[in-house]
C-alpha cells in the first residue's frame, strides 16, 4: 500500500519505519517549515533503541521517503501521528485531502486529541474517505517492539467499508492476535485515555502509600507484595518511586485531565498529576530533611537521569526537578547516566554546579549523598566497599528501591528508600 | 507672619465671600466652556475640576498663594534630599525609591539610588526564588503561601496595590497565594492559619523599626505555630520561614531572621511612603518584578511632572490647592474618596492613612499652634457600593462634603460584552452622581414642585480623576499624585507632613496598662479606665471558674 505518515514525533517515526518494513511504500511528512534535519540529530529518534538503524535501512531500501506531501494524494492510506496539541495541523491535512479529487481514502488517526476528535475529522473529510482511530501502543524505550508485536489492537470505527481495509493494513502486526477489538472511534479514544489515567492513578496511589509507610515505619516492599498477590490488584504498575515522566505519558495525561476538568471542577487525575510533580522532588526532600536544610555547598552524586531505563530521553524526567532543586540551593551535582548525558548538557548549558562523569563510581568522590534516580541495570550491584571509601557521607537515597536495605545498612551506609 | 494673615490668603477669603453665594448650576449655565477651562490632562490622566466651586480667578489666586508659600523652592528642597522632616531631622526621599537605575541622588554623602537598586536586586532574587518554587520550607517542599505581617504603612500600601493589580499576576506564579495580617489581637492569624500548611508557608515580617508591638505579636504567634507543627529547631524555622523587611537589621537579627533573608530600607522612607521599597515585596511576588518596576516607573513619571510642570498645569499642585480652597475658604471639612472600580476598593483606606497621618496636625513647623483648618476627615468606599450606603448624606445631609471620583476610562478591553457593559454602567453611575451632587434639582426636568424630602440642593463640589486604564504604571502615578498633593497642602499650611507624633503616646500608655490588666497596681487611673479594667478582671475570673 502507499501510505503517507504525518508527524515528527516518536509515534510518527515508529509507524513509518514499521509500515515500510512490512513492504508498504511510505512517505513521511514531518510538516516542518524549516530545513530537513539529518536523522542523527533528531533526538527522539536517537534516544529510541534500534529506531535510527531501522529508519536508515528502510530509506536505503527505498520504501521510506522523507518529503513534504503537499497536495500529493497518490497514497490511499493517510496516517496521522501528531502531538496532542496539534489538532489544527491534522485538520489542515484533512482539509487538503478532502479538496483533492480522490475516493475511498483511509485515514488512520493515531493522535490523542480528545474524545470525539475522530468524528470531527471525519466530518471534515466528508465522503472522500473514512477516518479510523487506532490508539498507539507506544512505550518509550520499547516502541518498535510495541508496534511490530502488539498485545492488542483497538480499532475505533463506525464504517464496515473502512474495517476491511484497516484489517488488511494491520494484518502483518496482528496475525498472532485472537481478535482485534472493535468499537466506535469515540469509545476507542476514551479507552486510550482511560488506560493512561488508570496507570497513573495506580502509580500515584502506591507512591502515596510509600510516603505514608515512611512515616509509619513500615516497609512498602512487603506491603506491595501482599497487595500484588491479590488477583484483583495484581503486581504490575505497583512499584513506588520518585515520580513518572516521559513525553507521551505526560502529554496524554494532561490532555485527559483537561477533558475531565471541563466536565467537572476537579478530577482525581488532576490530583494525581499534581502529586506526581511533588513526588519528583522526593529525593531532594529526603536529602534536605536529613541535613535539616543545611545543604549549601554539599556534593550530590546522581545515578541515572533519563526518565526511565533504556532511553536517552529526559522529557519530564524526575531528575530534572531534582537537579533544579539542588542547584537552586547551591549544591554541587555530579551526574552519571549511560545515555542521557548529551541531552542533559543541552538542557543545562553552562551550569557551573553540574558536572558529568563517565563511570558511576567517579560521581561519588567526596559526595555527601548518592541519589539513585533511574534504575539502569548497571547500578544494581555496585562495589559497596569502593563506594564507602569514596563518599564523604555514606548516605544513599534510593529513588527506585533497587538496593537491599539491610545489606547497605550493615555495610555502614545510611539508607533512605521510598517507603522503606 | 502666619499664613492666614498674608495678602494672598486674605485675597482668597474675599474672593470666596463673593463667590460663596454662587451655585454650581449657575456657573455651568454661565459658561459653556467650563470643562475646557477647568480640566487638565497629562500623560494617561485627566483631571476635571469643573465641578469645583471655582471661577477663572480662583485658580489664579490659589497659585498666588502657592507662590507666596514658596511652593516651588519647597519642591526643590524635597527632591534634593533636604531634611524636610524637621522634627525628626530627616529627609523624605520616597522619590529616590523609584528613580531609574543610573541616576544619582546624594544624601549625607552617599548615592541613595545605588543603595535602592541594590536593595531591589536582593528583593528580586528572593522573589524569583519563591516564584520558581525553589524557596523551601522545613520539610523541603516549596513555599506556596506568603503571609505579610505588618501594620500601617507596612500593610495598607502593599495590600491596596496587590488587590488592584490582581489581574497582572502572571500565569506561572498563580500557585502562590499572598495574605495580609495586621491586627494586634491576632484575629486574622486565627482565621488564616488553620487553612495553611506550615511546611509551605513563608512569613514576611515588615516593620521599619522591627519593634512594632502589633507586628511582633503576630510574628511570635506565627513562629510558635511553625515550631509546634514542625518539631524542628528554631534556627531552621527562622531561616526558611521568615523574611524581614526593615530599616533595623540588628533588631531583625536579634529576633532571628538571618542577614541574607533581610531586606533593607532606610530611615528616610516614611512608613506610609514605603510601598515602593522592599515593603512592596508582596506586590512583587504577586505581579512579578517586571510589573513592580512598571509601578515604580509610573510613579517616577509623576515625580518628574510634579518637579517640572508649571504650577498652573501641575496635577499634584492643582489637586492640593483644590483641597485648600474647599477646606480653608469654603469651610468644607469632610472628603469622600469614591473609586468607580472595584479593584480600587482598598484605595480609600490607603488614602486615609496617607492624608490624615501626614496632615492631621495643628502645630506649624515653627512649633506654634495654628488656628486655621488642615486635613479634613477623609473616608470612602467603591462609589457604586457607597451609593447604597452613605450617598444619602452627600445628597441631602447637613454636612458639606467634597468628593474625588476616580475611574479608568477603559476597562475589560478584549473581555466579553457583558463585562464591558458593566463598566459602562459603572461610568454612567459615576457621572450621574457627580452631576446630581453639583447641579441638584436643576438637572431634573420633572422635580418642579416635588415634596421637600425629594429635594436635592446640589452645589457639593467634586473632582473627577480619570486614568486611561488601570495598570501598574497608572496606579503608580495615581499614588504618587496623592503623595505629592499631601506635600503641597503641607507647604500651604506650613506643617511637617512626614512625622506622626500623635500616634506615639498611645503605645506607651498601652504598655503601662498591660501591667495593670495583669493585676499589677494601676498608677492614677481615671475612674472610667479603672472601672473598665475592673470589669475585665471580674469577667476573666468568672470564665475561668466555669471551666
Amino acid at each position: 500500500m502507499k501510505i503517507n505518515v504525518y508527524g515528527s514525533g516518536l509515534s510518527a517515526w515508529v509507524a513509518a519505519a514499521c509500515l515500510a518494513k512490512v513492504g508498504n511504500d511510505v512517505v513521511i511528512d514531518e510538516l516542518s517549515d524549516g530545513p530537513m534535519l539529518s536523522l542523527e540529530t533528531i533526538s527522539i529518534i536517537d534516544d529510541e533503541p534500534g529506531l535510527l538503524g531501522q529508519i536508515q535501512q528502510q530509506i536505503a531500501d527505498g520504501r521510506l521517503v522523507r518529503q513534504s506531501s503537499d497536495g500529493e494524494v497518490a497514497a490511499t492510506v493517510h496516517w496521522l501521528a501528531l502531538q496532542p496539541s496539534e489538532q489544527h495541523i491534522a485538520e489542515r491535512v484533512i482539509d487538503g485531502l478532502s479538496q483533492a479529487k480522490a475516493v475511498a481514502l483511509l485515514v488512520i488517526n493515531q493522535c490523542n486529541f480528545a474524545v470525539g476528535a475522530s468524528e470531527k475529522l471525519q466530518s471534515r473529510l466528508a465522503n472522500v474517505g473514512d477516518v479510523v482511530y487506532v490508539p498507539d501502543n507506544l512505550q518509550d524505550g520499547a516502541a518498535l517492539q510495541g508496534f511490530m508485536r502488539p498485545n492488542r489492537i483497538i480499532l475505533g470505527t463506525d464504517s464496515r467499508r473502512a474495517l476491511v481495509k484497516t484489517k488488511a493494513l494491520f494484518r502483518p502486526f496482528s496475525h498472532e492476535l485472537d481478535a482485534l477489538q472493535l468499537m466506535s472511534s469515540r469509545e476507542a479514544e476514551f479507552t486510550k485515555f482511560a488506560i493512561t489515567g488508570m496507570l497513573a492513578i495506580r502509580l500515584g496511589y502506591i507512591n502515596e502509600l510509600a510516603n505514608l509507610a515512611d512515616q509509619l515505619d513500615v516497609d512498602i516492599g512487603v506491603v506491595q507484595d501482599g497487595m500484588g498477590a491479590d488477583p484483583r490488584v495484581g503486581h504490575h504498575y505497583l512499584s513506588p518511586g520518585c515520580g513518572f515522566g516521559g513525553q507521551n505519558f505526560s502529554a496524554y495525561l494532561s490532555t485527559f485531565s483537561g477533558i475531565l476538568q471541563q466536565q467537572r471542577d476537579a478530577s482525581l487525575l488532576t490530583a494525581v498529576i499534581d502529586e506526581n510533580e511533588l513526588q519528583k522532588e522526593l529525593l531532594f526532600r529526603k536529602f534536605w530533611q536529613h541535613n535539616q536544610g543545611d545543604v549549601k555547598d554539599k556534593v550530590v552524586a546522581i545515578w541515572g537521569a533519563s526518565f526511565k531505563p533504556g532511553t536517552a530521553s529526559i522529557d519530564n524526567a524526575p531528575s530534572l526537578r531534582i537537579i533544579d532543586a539542588l542547584v537552586s540551593q547551591g549544591v554541587q551535582v555530579r551526574i552519571h547516566d549511560p545515555e542521557a548525558t548529551a541531552n542533559l548538557q543541552q538542557h543545562y548549558p553552562a551550569e557551573p554546579l553540574i558536572s558529568y562523569v563517565d563511570a558511576p563510581l567517579a560521581a561519588l568522590d567526596g559526595a555527601d549523598a548518592l541519589f539513585l534516580v533511574t534504575e539502569w541495570p548497571l547500578y544494581w550491584s555496585p562495589d559497596y566497599v569502593a563506594m564507602l571509601n569514596l563518599m564523604r557521607t555514606p548516605l544513599v537515597i534510593d529513588g527506585r528501591n533497587v538496593f537491599d536495605k539491610d545489606m547497605l545498612q550493615q555495610s555502614g551506609f545510611i539508607y533512605l528508600g521510598v517507603g522503606r | 507672619m502666619a499664613v492666614e494673615k498674608t495678602s494672598a490668603w486674605l485675597e482668597l477669603q474675599q474672593h470666596a465671600e463673593r463667590l460663596g453665594e454662587r451655585h454650581l448650576k449657575d456657573m455651568f449655565q454661565a459658561d459653556a466652556k467650563r470643562f475646557e477651562r477647568f480640566s487638565f490632562s497629562f500623560d494617561k490622566y485627566l483631571l476635571d475640576l469643573s465641578k469645583q466651586r471655582i471661577d477663572g480667578n480662583t485658580l489664579e489666586k490659589l497659585i498666588d498663594l502657592a507662590q507666596q508659600q514658596q511652593l516651588k523652592p519647597w519642591i526643590e528642597r524635597l527632591f534634593s534630599a533636604d531634611k524636610v522632616n524637621d522634627s525628626e531631622q530627616r529627609a523624605a526621599l520616597h522619590m529616590a525609591l523609584r528613580q531609574p537605575e543610573g541616576r544619582v541622588l546624594r544624601h549625607e554623602g552617599e548615592d541613595v539610588v545605588e543603595g535602592v537598586q541594590r536593595s531591589l536586586m536582593k528583593m528580586q532574587q528572593l522573589v524569583e526564588r519563591i516564584q520558581r518554587a525553589q524557596w523551601r520550607g522545613y520539610d523541603g517542599r516549596p513555599i506556596s503561601n506568603i503571609v505579610n505581617i505588618g501594620v500601617g504603612g507596612s500593610s495598607l500600601g502593599p495590600l491596596m496595590v496587590c488587590d488592584a493589580l490582581e489581574q497582572y499576576c502572571p500565569a506561572e506564579v498563580r500557585h502562590l497565594n499572598v495574605h495580609f495580617v495586621s491586627s494586634m489581637d491576632g484575629s486574622e492569624l486565627e482565621k488564616l492559619l488553620p487553612n495553611l500548611d506550615p511546611a509551605t508557608t513563608l512569613f514576611i515580617v515588615a516593620s521599619k523599626t522591627f519593634s512594632t508591638v502589633d507586628t511582633l505579636a503576630n510574628a511570635n504567634t506565627a513562629r510558635e505555630w511553625l515550631l509546634a507543627a514542625s518539631k524542628q529547631p528554631i534556627e531552621l524555622i527562622n531561616q526558611q520561614h521568615f523574611i524581614a523587611a526593615t530599616a533595623s537589621p540588628a533588631a531583625a537579627k536579634a529576633w532571628g531572621v538571618p542577614e541574607r533573608h533581610q531586606l533593607l530600607l532606610w530611615d528616610w522612607v516614611g512608613g506610609r511612603y514605603s510601598l515602593w521599597s522592599v515593603i512592596g515585596m508582596p506586590i512583587a511576588l504577586k505581579i512579578g518584578m517586571a510589573q513592580f518596576r512598571k509601578l515604580l516607573d509610573g510613579a517616577h513619571k509623576m515625580d518628574e511632572h510634579f518637579r517640572e510642570a508649571p504650577l498652573e498645569n501641575n496635577f499634584p499642585v492643582l489637586l492640593g490647592l483644590m483641597g485648600v480652597w474647599n477646606i480653608n475658604f469654603l469651610d468644607i471639612h469632610a472628603h469622600a474618596i469614591l473609586p468607580y472600580d472595584g479593584r480600587l476598593a482598598q484605595f480609600p483606606a490607603y488614602l486615609e492613612q496617607l492624608e490624615m497621618e501626614s496632615n492631621g496636625k495643628s502645630v506649624n513647623r515653627a512649633g506654634q499652634r495654628i488656628d486655621y483648618r488642615t486635613c479634613p476627615v477623609l473616608w470612602g468606599q467603591v462609589g457604586s457600593n457607597a451609593q447604597h450606603a452613605f450617598y444619602q448624606l452627600l445628597h441631602q445631609g447637613s454636612e458639606p462634603v467634597m468628593c474625588d471620583f476616580i475611574t479608568p476610562a477603559v476597562r475589560y478591553d478584549g473581555d466579553g460584552a457583558e463585562l464591558q457593559e458593566q463598566h459602562q454602567l459603572s461610568l454612567a453611575n459615576c457621572f450621574a452622581q457627580s452631576r446630581l451632587l453639583a447641579l441638584g434639582d436643576s438637572m431634573l426636568s420633572d422635580n418642579e414642585g416635588a415634596s421637600s424630602y425629594k429635594h436635592y440642593d446640589g452645589n457639593q463640589p467634586s473632582t473627577t480623576l480619570m486614568l486611561e486604564t488601570l495598570c501598574p504604571e497608572t496606579l503608580g502615578g495615581l499614588i504618587a499624585l496623592y503623595e505629592h498633593k499631601v506635600f503641597v497642602q503641607s507647604v500651604i499650611w506650613e506643617i511637617n507632613p512626614f512625622d506622626q507624633w500623635g500616634v506615639e503616646q498611645g503605645k506607651k500608655v498601652a504598655t503601662s496598662l498591660l501591667t495593670t490588666l495583669a493585676g499589677g497596681a494601676g498608677d492614677n487611673l481615671d475612674a472610667s479606665t479603672e472601672g473598665l479594667v475592673r470589669y475585665i478582671q471580674e469577667q476573666t475570673r468568672g470564665v475561668n471558674h466555669e471551666d
